[in-house]
Order: C-alpha cells, then sequence, then structure tokens
C-alpha cells in the first residue's frame, strides 16, 4: 500500500514533471504502424523517466527556494521600507542595497550580464563604468565625451556596446574601442541577442539593425516607418524584438522579415516601455494614457490594464515587474491568474529622474540608474535563487568563461531560427493557403528548386570522394531529389483523368461489341 | 579374354581370377603384395582364397583352355555382372535353413535316382548335341519336384508346413513369432501413390516441418526487432589467463598427450629433475642399437618407397590400353574387396552415384556412339556375334548404370543378407557336388585348408612396412577375425560331414520341398538355362579339379538361391518402404491437428492472461486514485472560491491604495499641471489612433490580400454604336469579380487576426525561415499530430538528465569495430522480458556445441563402422 504521504509526493512529482515533459504525447492509439508506435511508446517513456528526473532533481537538489516578503494581519508589503528590510538580511545581502552619487554626468543607463556579476553603466554625459558586482570592484571607467544614450553587454562580460552620439560603438572590458558600427547610425537603443550574437539597434531614423557580432555582418536593416522610437525590447523566449511607437503601437521584429510579424494597437498614446517575460507569453506595456497593460502574446489578447504611470517596465526572472516613474519605483507581483498587484514600492530621494531599472539576474536586486548616479535596492523573491553553472554561472572562472564563448559560437542559432513560435521548427510546413497552384506555378518552383540544387556548393572532400565524377553525381542527384516531389504530384493528379475516361459510355449501337465486364 | 571370362565368374572364382592377374600385372614385391592380401583379408573369402592357394595352378591352366562358349562369342542373353542377389532381411530366417536341408539332401538323392536317369540325359544328349552334363541341374530339379509333389496331396503349401520342420532351430521362436503377426494383422498392400501425389505429400511435409523451424525463430527476431537498441559485444573471456592457469588445467586426451604425460609425470624423471641434473642426463641416454635399428627403419622404408615409385613410373609409362584396362578393373576389384571399410564403400557409392548419373547425362551406352549407330544402321542381324553381344552388352551397362538405385537402408541390409549368403554358400558349395563321397573329400579338404591357414595366419611378417608396431596390432586384430572365422568354417564343416555321414534319406522330402517349387512354369526353366549349360561346361573342363567346378556350382546354387527370394522380397519392401512414408506423414498431420501450437505459446497465453488481469488491477487502482484526486479537486474547487473573493475584494482595496498611494507618494511639488491642450490632446487621443489603426489594418490587408480590382470595359466595346442599348458588363466578369471578393473575404476571415481588432499578424510566409520546416511528413509517421508531439521534447544532454540522455541518443546498433556480427544464433525467449531494454548480443569466438556434435557424430559413425566389422564376420 501506497501511504498518504509518499502518494502526495508523487503527485508533487508529477505536477513538477509536468513542466518537464513540455506537453501531452499524441494519442498513439490512432496509429496504424505497430512498429512506429513501439518505438514512440518507448520514447514516451523515456521522457516520462527524464521529465521525472528533473522534476526529483528540482525538488531535493535545488539549493534554495526563493522568498518573498509576507505580511502579518494589516501590515502591507509595500509599506516595508528599505531599511528595515536591511536590518533583517544577512550580512551577503546587507551590502547588496546601496546607493552611488555620481551627479556630474548623469542620468544613468545600466546593464547586468545574464549571470548577474557584472554591471555596465553609461551616463548621459559619456560616462561609462564597468562593475563587479560581487565584489564591488570598479573593473574599468572611462568618459567617451559624448552623449552615451544605452549600455549593453555582449556575449560577456568582455565586451559591450554603446550607443553613442552619432554610432553606437563596442568596447571591450578594458574600456579600449573596438569597433564602430557606423552602419547603425544614432542609435537610440541597444538589444543583444545572445543565442544568435545579433546586436540589435534602433536609431534616429527608426530604423532597425541587426548585426552579427561574431562574423560583423549586417544582418538585416529595416525601416520601421513608425517614427522615432526608443523604446525596443527583446522577447527572451523567441528572440523577437518588440519596439513600442509614438502612436500607441507596438511592433515584433524577426531579421528575416521586412514587415512586422506583428503590430498590435496597445495604447492611446506613446509607447514609453515595453518588457517580456522570460516565459515569453507575457508582455507588459505602459504608455502615456497612464495605463499599464499586461498582453498574452500567444494569442495577442489583452489580460490586465491597470491605470497607473510608469515610464519603465522590466520583468524579474520570477516575474515580477518593476515600474519605475519619475523618482519612484515600484515593484509588481504575480497575484496568481497573472493579475499583477503592487508589491513593493520605493522612493527616490526627490527631485532624482529615473533613467533605468533593472534586476539583477540571479539576486533579489533591482538596480536603479537615474540622474544622481546608481541605486541598488533589495526586492525579495525577485530573482532565480538557483543559478544553473551550465547556462549562467556567477562565480565564472576564465576558464569556464572561455569555453563557454566557444560553445556558445558553436551553437549559435541562425537569424532565422528567429520566429514568434520558435517550437514550430521542425514541424511540417503549412499547406499552400492557394489551393491549386497553376501549371507555370508549379513549373516556376520547380525550376528554382532546380536551380538551388545546381547551385549547392559542395565541401572539399577526402581523396576518392572529391572526384569530378563523384561531384557531379552528387549534383545530379540532387537535382533529381528536388525535381522528385513535383513529379510525384504530377503522377498523383493522373488517376482522376483515368476516372473519368472509364466513365465515357458507348453508344447503344455499339455497346455489344464492347467486352462485358467479369461479374 | 580373361577380364570377360572372370566376370562371369562367381566370387570365388573372381579371387581366382585375380591371383591369376597378378603374373600379368604389375610385380609387386611378394611382401607387399602379401601384405595387401593380408590387408584386405575379408574373412569370407580368406577360406576361399586359401582353397584357391591349392589348385591355384590348375586354374590357371585351365584358364587357358576356355571353351569358345565362354569367351561370349555366341552367346545369347546378356551377360550379368554380378550374381549375388542381395535379399531383404526378412529373407534370411525363411530360407536359410530349408536351403541347408535341401543341399543336404541333394547328393543323396541323386545318387538314387543316377541310374534311372541315366538313359535320359543320353536321350538329350543326341537330340540337342549338348553334352549331358548341361542337363543335370534341370534333372535335379525335376526329380525334387515330384518328390515334393507326392507329400503335398493335392493341398497347397502354407507358411506353417514351410515353418514345421523347423522347430528345433535356433530362430524359430522369433519366426514363429513374426509369422503370428504377420497373421494376426493382414496388411493388404496398397498401390503406391502417384509419383505427382508423393511428391506433393513431401513438400507438404516439408513446408510444415520448415514453417515450424521458422516460427521457432519469430520471438527471437521480434524482441531484436522491438529493442531500442541491439548491442553486438564480443566475447570476452574473463577466464584465467595465466600461463600456469591454463597449465593447471590442461588434461591429456589424445593418445600423444597421454604418453607424453605418462613420461613427464615419471616418478624417475620428476625424481631427478627435482634432484638434480646428471641424473637427467643418464636417463637421457640412448641405446645405440635402438639408434640403428630405428636409421635401419626409415632407410627400409625409404628404399620401399622409392622402389614402388620407380615401379609407379614405369606402369605410367606404358602405353598400352588393354593393360591399363587391366589394371584399372584390378584395382576395382580390390576396391570392392575393401568395401568393408565404410569410407571406402562410401567413396565407391558416391563413384558409382557419379557414374550414373554421367550416364543418365550422356547416354554413353544407348547406342549412341558412331560405331554403334552404324552397326544399328547396317542391321543388327547381319552383325556377326561379337559385335552383337558388344552391343548387347553396352546396352546392359546402360540398363545397370541407370537403374534406379536402393535406398541406404536397403543396401545394408542386403549387404547383411549377402554376408548370409557368402555363409550359406561356403556349405552350399560342398553340398552341390554330384558324389556324396566328393563331399567328404571335399569338407576333409577344407577343413585342412583352414587349419592351414591358420597356422599361416599365426606367423606374423617380421620384416618390411609390417613390422612396424601400429602394422602389427592390425594385423592381429584382422588375424583374430579370421581365426574365429575359421573356427566357425571348421565346426560347420564337422557338422555337416557328421550330417553327411549320418545318411541323408530322412531329410529328403524336406529339401525336395523347397526346391519343388521352381519347377513350375516355363519361365523359370528358361532362366536356368544358361547356367546348367555353363555347369556342364565347367563339369568337362573341370573333371579332374573339382575347386572350380565347385565354385560354380556354387555360384549356380546361389542364384537359385537367391532369385524367387529377390523376386519376392523386393516388392513388398519397398512397398512397405512406401507405406511407412506415407503413414508417417498421416502421422505428423495428426500431430499437427492434435497440437496446434507450441507450449510457449500456451505459456504466454497464461502469462497474457496474468498481465492482463494484472494491468485489470491496476486500472482498478488508478481509477481509485483518480476518484479521490476528483475528490480532492472538487474540495479544492469548494475551498477556493473563498479567498478569491478575497482576493477580489483585496484587490479592489489595494487599487484604491495603490492609486491612493501614487497620489499620496508623489509629492505635488514634482507634478507639473500639463496644459489644456495637452490634456485635450490625451482625453481624445484615443479615438483617433484606433481609428488610425484601423485604417491601417486595412491598408496592410489589402497589401497582403489585395482586393480584386473592378471590373471596367473599355470604351467602345461592348456597344455598336451610342444608339445601341448598353448592356452593361458581361456576366461572366460580374461572377469573377464576386468570387474574387468572395474569396477575399474567406481569406480575410480565415486570419488569425480576423477577430482582434487592434491586431495585425503578418501572414507573409518567411522563405528563408521556411527550410527549417519539414516539407513532407517523415517516412514513418502518418499523422502530423503525432509527428509534431513526437519532435516537441528535446533530447539533448543540455536539457535531460544524464540516466536518459544516453538512452534517448542511443543508435538502434552498437558495435565496437572489429567485432563480426554472426548470423543469429537461436535461444529461448524469455516471455517476462522487457522489449524496451536494449539487447546485448554476444558475439561467440566459435560454435562450440556445435563442433561437439560432431565430434559426437563422428564418434558415433566409427563406433557404428565397428560394430558392422564386428556383426560382419
Amino acid at each position: 500500500m501506497i501511504s498518504a504521504t509518499q502518494q502526495k509526493i508523487a503527485d508533487e512529482l508529477d505536477v513538477r514533471a509536468r513542466k518537464y515533459l513540455r506537453g501531452d504525447g499524441a494519442n498513439l492509439e490512432t496509429l496504424r504502424d505497430k512498429k512506429l508506435k513501439g518505438q514512440l511508446v518507448n520514447r514516451e517513456k523515456l521522457y516520462g523517466q527524464s521529465a521525472k528526473a528533473a522534476a526529483k532533481a528540482e525538488k531535493w537538489l535545488l539549493p534554495s527556494d526563493e522568498g518573498y516578503l509576507e505580511p502579518e494581519g494589516l501590515e502591507k508589503t509595500w509599506m516595508i521600507k528599505q531599511e528595515s528590510i536591511v536590518r533583517e538580511v544577512d550580512i551577503s545581502s546587507f551590502r547588496k542595497p546601496f546607493d552611488m552619487i555620481l551627479p556630474d554626468l548623469g542620468p544613468y543607463k545600466l546593464e547586468y550580464t545574464p549571470s548577474g556579476r557584472y554591471m555596465v553603466m553609461g551616463g548621459r554625459k559619456g560616462h561609462l563604468a564597468m562593475i563587479d558586482m560581487l565584489n564591488m570592484n570598479l573593473i574599468k571607467e572611462f568618459q567617451v565625451r559624448e552623449t552615451v544614450r544605452d549600455v549593453v553587454f555582449l556575449q560577456n562580460e568582455q565586451f559591450f556596446a554603446v550607443a553613442q552620439k552619432k554610432y553606437p560603438y563596442i568596447y571591450n572590458w578594458r574600456g579600449t574601442e573596438i569597433h564602430c558600427l557606423k552602419e547603425h547610425g544614432a542609435a537610440l537603443k541597444l538589444q543583444f541577442l545572445d543565442k544568435h550574437f545579433l546586436l540589435a539597434s534602433v536609431n534616429k531614423s527608426a530604423q532597425l539593425h541587426y548585426q552579427d557580432v561574431s562574423t560583423g555582418v549586417i544582418v538585416a536593416n529595416y525601416r520601421t516607418g513608425l517614427g522615432r522610437t526608443d523604446v525596443m525590447q527583446v522577447n527572451p523566449y523567441n528572440a523577437v524584438i518588440g519596439l513600442g511607437h509614438s502612436a500607441g503601437k507596438v511592433t515584433m521584429w524577426k531579421p528575416t522579415s521586412a514587415k512586422p510579424l506583428v503590430t498590435m494597437l496597445c495604447h492611446f498614446g506613446p509607447v514609453t516601455d515595453i518588457a517580456f517575460h522570460k516565459g515569453g507569453h507575457l508582455m507588459a506595456t505602459t504608455g502615456m494614457d497612464h495605463k499599464i497593460k499586461l498582453w498574452d502574446i500567444r494569442k495577442f489578447g489583452l489580460l490586465h490594464s491597470y491605470t497607473a504611470h510608469a515610464q519603465m517596465l522590466d520583468f524579474s526572472q520570477k516575474g515580477m515587474l518593476a515600474l519605475g516613474n519619475k523618482s519612484h519605483v515600484h515593484i509588481w507581483r504575480d497575484s496568481g491568474n497573472q493579475d499583477y498587484k503592487q508589491y513593493m514600492s520605493h522612493e527616490m530621494v526627490k527631485g532624482y529622474q529615473l533613467a533605468k531599472v533593472c534586476f539583477r539576474p540571479y539576486e533579489d536586486v533591482l538596480g536603479i540608474g537615474h540622474s544622481m548616479g546608481l541605486s541598488s535596492i533589495i526586492v525579495p523573491g525577485a530573482g532565480e535563487p538557483n543559478f544553473d553553472s551550465w547556462v549562467a554561472n556567477p562565480y565564472e572562472t576564465k576558464k569556464q568563461r572561455r569555453e563557454k564563448e566557444v560553445h556558445a559560437l558553436i551553437d549559435k542559432l541562425q537569424p532565422e531560427t528567429i520566429m514568434l513560435e520558435p517550437t514550430k521548427i521542425g514541424t511540417l510546413k503549412p499547406r499552400r493557403t492557394k489551393a491549386n497552384p497553376t501549371k507555370k506555378e508549379i513549373q516556376e518552383e520547380m525550376e528554382s528548386a532546380i536551380d538551388a540544387a545546381k547551385n549547392i556548393t559542395f565541401k572539399k572532400k577526402t581523396k576518392g570522394r572529391n572526384k569530378p565524377s563523384k561531384r557531379t553525381k552528387k549534383k545530379e542527384e540532387g537535382v533529381f531529389k528536388a525535381k522528385r516531389p513535383f513529379l510525384e504530384q504530377k503522377t498523383e493528379e493522373r488517376p482522376f483523368k483515368r476516372q473519368k475516361k472509364e466513365e465515357v459510355e458507348l453508344p447503344k449501337a455499339l455497346q455489344r461489341f464492347s467486352r462485358k465486364k467479369a461479374q | 579374354m580373361t577380364g570377360k571370362n572372370t566376370k562371369q565368374k562367381p566370387k570365388g572364382t573372381k579371387k581366382g581370377g585375380r591371383d591369376k592377374k597378378k603374373r600379368h600385372g604389375p610385380r609387386l614385391p611378394s611382401a607387399v603384395r602379401k601384405e595387401l592380401e593380408h590387408l584386405n583379408a575379408d574373412p569370407n573369402l580368406e577360406q576361399s582364397e586359401l582353397e584357391k592357394d591349392e589348385f591355384g595352378e590348375d586354374v590357371y591352366e585351365y584358364d587357358e583352355e576356355t571353351p569358345e562358349e565362354e569367351t561370349r562369342k555366341n552367346r545369347r542373353y546378356d551377360s550379368v555382372d554380378n550374381y549375388e542377389y542381395e535379399l531383404p532381411k526378412e529373407f534370411e530366417d525363411e530360407d536359410v535353413p530349408s536351403e541347408d536341408e535341401e543341399l543336404d539332401s541333394e547328393p543323396s538323392e541323386k545318387s538314387d535316382d543316377d541310374q534311372e536317369n541315366s538313359r535320359h540325359p543320353r536321350m538329350l544328349e543326341d537330340i540337342t548335341g549338348l553334352p549331358s552334363m548341361a542337363f543335370d541341374g534341370q534333372q535335379k530339379k525335376q526329380i525334387v519336384v515330384t518328390d515334393f509333389q507326392g507329400d503335398l496331396n493335392g493341398k497347397k503349401i502354407s507358411i506353417h508346413d514351410l515353418l514345421d520342420p523347423l522347430q528345433q532351430e535356433p530362430g524359430y521362436k522369433n519366426l514363429r513369432k513374426k509369422l503370428h503377426k504377420i497373421e494376426t494383422k493382414p496388411m493388404t498392400v496398397q498401390v503406391p501413390l502417384p509419383k505427382e501425389e508423393r511428391e506433393k505429400l513431401e513438400r507438404k511435409v516439408a513446408y510444415y516441418h520448415t514453417r515450424k523451424d521458422m516460427t521457432k525463430w519469430e520471438p527471437l527476431v521480434k524482441r531484436n526487432r522491438e529493442a531500442p537498441t541491439l548491442h553486438f559485444d564480443a566475447d570476452v573471456n574473463l577466464g584465467f589467463s595465466t600461463v600456469g592457469s591454463i597449465a593447471s588445467e590442461f588434461e591429456p586426451r589424445t593418445e600423444f598427450e597421454k604418453k607424453m604425460a605418462l613420461l613427464v609425470h615419471d616418478p624417475e624423471i620428476v625424481d631427478a629433475y627435482n634432484k638434480d641434473g646428471v641424473r637427467l642426463l643418464e636417463l637421457n641416454k640412448i641405446n645405440i642399437e635402438d639408434v640403428k635399428e630405428h636409421q635401419h627403419r626409415l632407410a627400409k622404408m625409404r628404399s620401399l618407397l622409392f622402389n614402388h615409385e620407380m615401379k609407379s613410373k614405369r606402369i605410367k609409362k606404358i602405353k598400352s590400353k588393354t593393360y591399363h584396362r587391366i589394371l584399372k578393373k584390378e584395382r576395382l576389384k580390390a576396391a570392392s574387396a575393401m568395401e568393408m571399410d565404410p569410407e571406402v564403400a562410401k567413396e565407391n557409392a558416391r563413384k558409382q552415384e557419379f557414374k550414373r548419373a554421367e550416364e543418365r547425362m550422356t547416354l554413353k551406352h544407348k547406342n549412341r556412339s558412331k560405331w554403334a549407330q552404324r552397326i544399328l544402321k547396317r542391321g543388327l542381324d547381319i552383325q556377326d556375334e561379337g559385335t552383337r553381344s558388344a552391343i548387347t552388352e553396352q546396352l546392359h551397362q546402360h540398363a545397370l548404370l541407370t537403374r534406379k538405385m536402393n535406398s541406404i537402408e536397403d543396401n545394408s541390409d542386403d549387404d547383411d543378407n549377402s554376408t548370409d549368403d557368402n555363409d550359406n554358400d561356403d556349405s552350399d558349395e560342398l553340398l552341390s557336388e554330384k558324389g556324396k563321397k566328393n563331399v567328404s573329400k571335399l569338407l576333409n579338404k577344407a577343413k585342412e585348408s583352414t587349419l592351414k591357414a591358420l597356422e599361416d595366419a599365426s606367423e606374423l611378417p617380421k620384416s618390411g612396412v609390417f613390422a612396424l608396431p601400429f602394422m602389427e596390432r592390425g594385423l592381429k586384430k584382422q588375424q583374430d577375425a579370421v581365426e574365429e572365422e575359421a573356427r566357425m568354417a571348421l565346426d560347420e564343416y564337422d557338422a555337416s560331414l557328421r550330417q553327411h555321414e549320418k545318411g541323408h534319406d530322412i531329410k529328403n522330402p524336406k529339401s525336395a520341398k523347397v526346391s519343388g517349387r521352381k519347377v513350375f512354369g516355363p519361365l523359370k526353366d528358361k532362366l536356368q538355362k544358361p547356367h546348367k549349360r555353363r555347369n556342364t561346361f565347367n563339369d568337362d573342363h573341370n573333371s579332374d579339379s573339382e575347386g572350380g567346378s565347385d565354385t560354380i556350382d556354387r555360384a549356380d546354387v546361389d542364384e537359385e538361391v537367391n532369385n524367387p527370394a529377390q523376386n519376392a522380397n523386393l516388392g513388398p519392401a519397398s512397398d512397405d518402404d512406401s507405406e511407412n512414408v506415407t503413414h508417417s506423414i498421416f502421422k505428423s498431420f495428426d500431430d499437427i491437428v492434435k497440437e496446434p501450437g507450441p507450449k510457449t505459446t500456451f505459456e504466454v497465453a497464461i502469462f497474457a492472461s496474468d498481465c492482463w488481469k494484472k494491468i485489470n488491477g491496476e486500472n482498478v487502482v488508478d481509477a481509485g486514485s483518480t476518484k479521490a484526486a476528483a475528490i480532492q479537486n472538487s474540495q479544492m474547487l469548494m475551498h477556493l472560491p473563498e479567498p478569491e473573493d478575497m482576493d477580489q475584494d483585496s484587490d479592489g482595496d489595494s487599487e484604491e491604495k495603490m492609486v491612493d498611494g501614487f497620489l499620496s507618494s508623489s509629492p505635488k511639488r514634482d507634478y507639473e499641471l500639463p496644459s489644456q491642450a495637452d490634456l485635450i490632446h490625451q482625453a481624445f487621443a484615443g479615438d483617433d489612433v484606433e481609428a488610425e489603426f484601423e485604417k491601417y489594418k486595412l491598408e496592410h490587408l489589402n497589401e497582403e490580400c489585395p482586393e480584386p480590382e473592378k471590373p471596367e470595359l473599355i470604351p467602345g466595346w461592348g456597344q455598336w454604336t451610342d444608339i445601341q442599348q448598353k448592356r452593361g458588363m458581361p456576366s461572366w466578369m460580374i461572377n469573377e469579380h464576386k468570387n474574387a471578393k468572395r474569396k477575399r473575404e474567406e481569406a480575410l476571415k480565415k486570419r488569425k487576426d480576423a477577430s482582434l481588432k487592434n491586431v495585425i499578424i503578418s501572414e507573409n510566409v518567411d522563405k528563408k525561415a521556411e527550410k527549417l520546416l519539414a516539407k513532407t511528413l517523415p517516412f514513418p509517421y502518418t499523422s502530423e499530430e503525432v509527428y509534431e508531439q513526437s519532435i516537441r521534447m528535446p533530447i539533448g544532454p543540455d536539457f535531460n538528465p544524464a540516466i536518459t540522455a544516453g538512452t534517448l541518443n542511443r543508435p538502434t546498433v552498437v558495435k565496437k569495430p572489429g567485432v563480426i556480427i554472426k548470423p543469429i544464433q537461436y535461444e529461448e525467449v524469455d516471455p517476462n522480458d522487457d522489449p524496451d531494454q536494449p539487447r546485448r548480443i554476444v558475439q561467440k569466438p566459435k560454435a562450440q556445441p556445435k563442433a561437439n556434435k560432431d565430434n559426437s557424430a563422428r564418434g558415433k559413425l566409427k563406433k557404428m563402422a565397428s560394430t558392422k566389422k564386428k556383426i560382419k564376420p
């Protein structure tokens, strides 16, 4: 007999495992192919094992759980001030909140590395600095004496890109200028797609640029045509870039499409900021119309609309939403059913103008860039408590960093893999919308396919396989392969015609000469 | 001349003929010849050979004088190669004793009727011009028959009548039993099935068996197919591998190894080895004489070999065809003598079979040669006797070669019979003499000769190849066998002598009974004629040498005995066989009917039912659990609403408060009152924006899915004059336009953003991204849904724990380089096995059990051979 506790544990594990199963398996009962069925059943079993193991590991091996502020009685969490929090936390957390007063070169933009270890900050008037947040070491600090509009880390802390007055520049951690990206123009906002090694920027003339930082190739350059904007955010789930425009529109872009994938009317006034949830299906927008809206970007429907004013938004790893408005910071938290409620609030010193709010990954810390320098506050339960050193390791050694960089380069995704539904990769191509393509179209398609097959350049192979004869043979094979689906289509069509022929009836006078069908 | 002659002679004379040949053929040194004789010594022949030794010279001379009739020039009938008819097993018991009796009685009866019949042969002689001896046989038979008829009293002879006199004989009981069996269970011999039907049945059986064989493999193959991974591992022997461990396990098996072990473990040597080396040296000393002897022996062997080689070279050089033919025949004969050896017999059988096949292929002896065809063209009647006989000989050869062979079992039976016959022959030959004096004389002579042979045999050759130890042993064995045989023969002689002396009168009728049968029917007479004639010839020429006539007579008698027996037995035996075959077939079919499936399947069924039950049980449990869960859920649901309500309440509160907070938190100093224009703009901005967006969306839709152009006629078209009434657009144009419009609407409805007012989702196909999608459904899949579900899980090591990452990505076949994949080997499949487990298939280095089987089989064969050898003499 299974005891109640065991049952409970099993149920909990099942719930956890469901996350790792990534949806249910197909209904295999409908399959008629026994072999395939057997294979798939076996596969499903393995998936189940894998998910269960992952769930178990998650349950028993992850060191810590996130905690939240828990009010007692009539207490409200947003009434709790930073001072009272700081008094209660442990020493390591005690050091995290700070205020850095840099009055001259303000307002500051800031950015953390994905591991949360390093922070780069850029003052509007040209002050750039990189800080190791673990030991609060200033790695490099320099002045570019130019307007700095945005800063962003590239693949690791070694490089960062800065959107300056005329062009974006790439600096290394020593502050050496590595590149000047003139094609981007006067970029207002920068984003880096770390899986694709793409640096995206939107410039003054509302042009969206994608540049591959590993090869240096400009992958795409599109005119948004919707006016100047500095609202740009990348969706971490599918690397689609969202742009907020002045007409209240939000557009989503990918590097292989000149037109926005989605255009939504989100606000009645200009959009001031966008933030994407890590899970990829939640978007928060804020506009000048005193609204904060939450969108489900799977079906592009509005989830919630709140009346509040915010100039900047950011989602934390655990899904908290930070809103910055002038000198106030509010943090909202999901109270279930994606309904966000206020969780914390923080007041800057009067007169400080916020420029950026940014959650620090793997830490319960919110970094705030403002006109008088930097601030950092504690937001309990904001960050992911357990880091995965294979994904992002705050305590990375030099060797690990190098290795990871190489791995990342090897695993680099091509720009065309960016799409709204990345799970669709590998699935069957949707059928053509047109019912029957004309003969000419088919012919054209076939020709293009053949041309593509002919133009394939082969790798240089070893001795025997590099013979011209082999190459031509391979090419011929490729052409044949390209041709085949079209030819098969033709053969499929034929039987219909034949049927028609059979139906033709002989005139009555001749019928007696026709061969009788066997009964 | 001699080749043909000897061919006609029965076995005994054959040997004599061979002796004669020796003089013509290559002259082997006497030592070698002797050895050969010893090697080939057939116990049956031994005695006859010994006999021959006595009057070998005479035979030689006699042979020189063979009459014309013997040389085939005037032969009327096909020559028969083989006089030894092979009898089936059943035959021996019934006939042997009676034969004895008959033969025992024959001489005596002859002596009685001698005077009576003396006139008749004379008359015959006058009429036919043939010597009187030619009719002797017939007379004998006739006389016997009359006697027999008198005894019968007009009744039919039953088997019981034949059996009665045998009551005292040792094998009688067995015979009775057999007879009883036959009587109680009368079997009607059915007509053998037609060939087609028989073959069909055979095929059926073969199919059944092969199917059985194949189905045996099914679960094994199924298991291998279902296994997600097959590992082909090399058989790694993890046993002891040190030299010491191997040496300690060594056990001497072969003769040589045993000898070596004996030497190695000799306590003396071991002792010496342990103590000191000097003693070892002493032990190692070799006697000079031994060495010399060894050298001598080697030299002798070498010289023998050399001589033999030289001789064979010389013989090879001889170009005479006849010589080689004779040589070949001789060799064949020698081979036939060696037939006792199963290996040789097999070889011979193979050769014979090959010849037969060749004959059937080429039809060489069916008058197809140029010579034969020319003769046939000219007419066979004009040809002289020699040619005709040659042609008939050829045809006979063909018939012999193309005749259907008996099965192997029959052959073995026949062999046994033939040996028995030979045994009988030994006694027959004595009894077939005319006079009883002769008989006693002959018996005595035989006795003497056997004794002499025994003495001779005891003297082993002390030199040459036969001096070698293993040869000596072999010879000794042979000699033992020969001695035994000789002793038996001696006993037999004694017994027959005694019988002979006691008197023959008593046994006369019995013998008459047996041989009497042959009188009836003219056919038999005809058959016997040639033999008789030959008899007379032989007698004429061999008046002084009894041996020769003896043997010929024996042959005659043999024939008489064997002919009917074979005729009688061959038919039923074959019928029986066929019936047996059919029986077995029916049996097997019955078996099939009775046993619907092998036991394993039954077990599987049981297991399956168990499993089913188990599953059922589980289902019940599951259902229970799900129910419980459902209950829990419902409870949860019951509980939930309240907090939600609370939440909502609190939400409302909080929002208000939050707004309050905003209001309160934002200091008034910070807040700049927006201008009126701004406020208005903000207030009314929404409407404007929405309308703008709608416009924008429409534009976008038009771009992606353009509106069909309104049909327009070019001015002047569709009207002759302005007087003519305008008919408007042609209907097809209007229809087309309508259709296009409808299509567009449908397309717009189908769009994802059709129901989303404020969203435009681009439907443009990204051609670059298209290459990441599957053009067609990959092979084994037939359903898109299943395919897409199957690829939803990443299988890489980044996304899976180590325990499953390996199994998820394991190839279907795992094999190390260099491992040879052996053909599948049968093994029992455990139905309890998990089919999803990866399967390990160990590639054994060698199929050991098979080899053992072979060995054992060979051992059995050897055993059988040895038993045969034992039985035969």
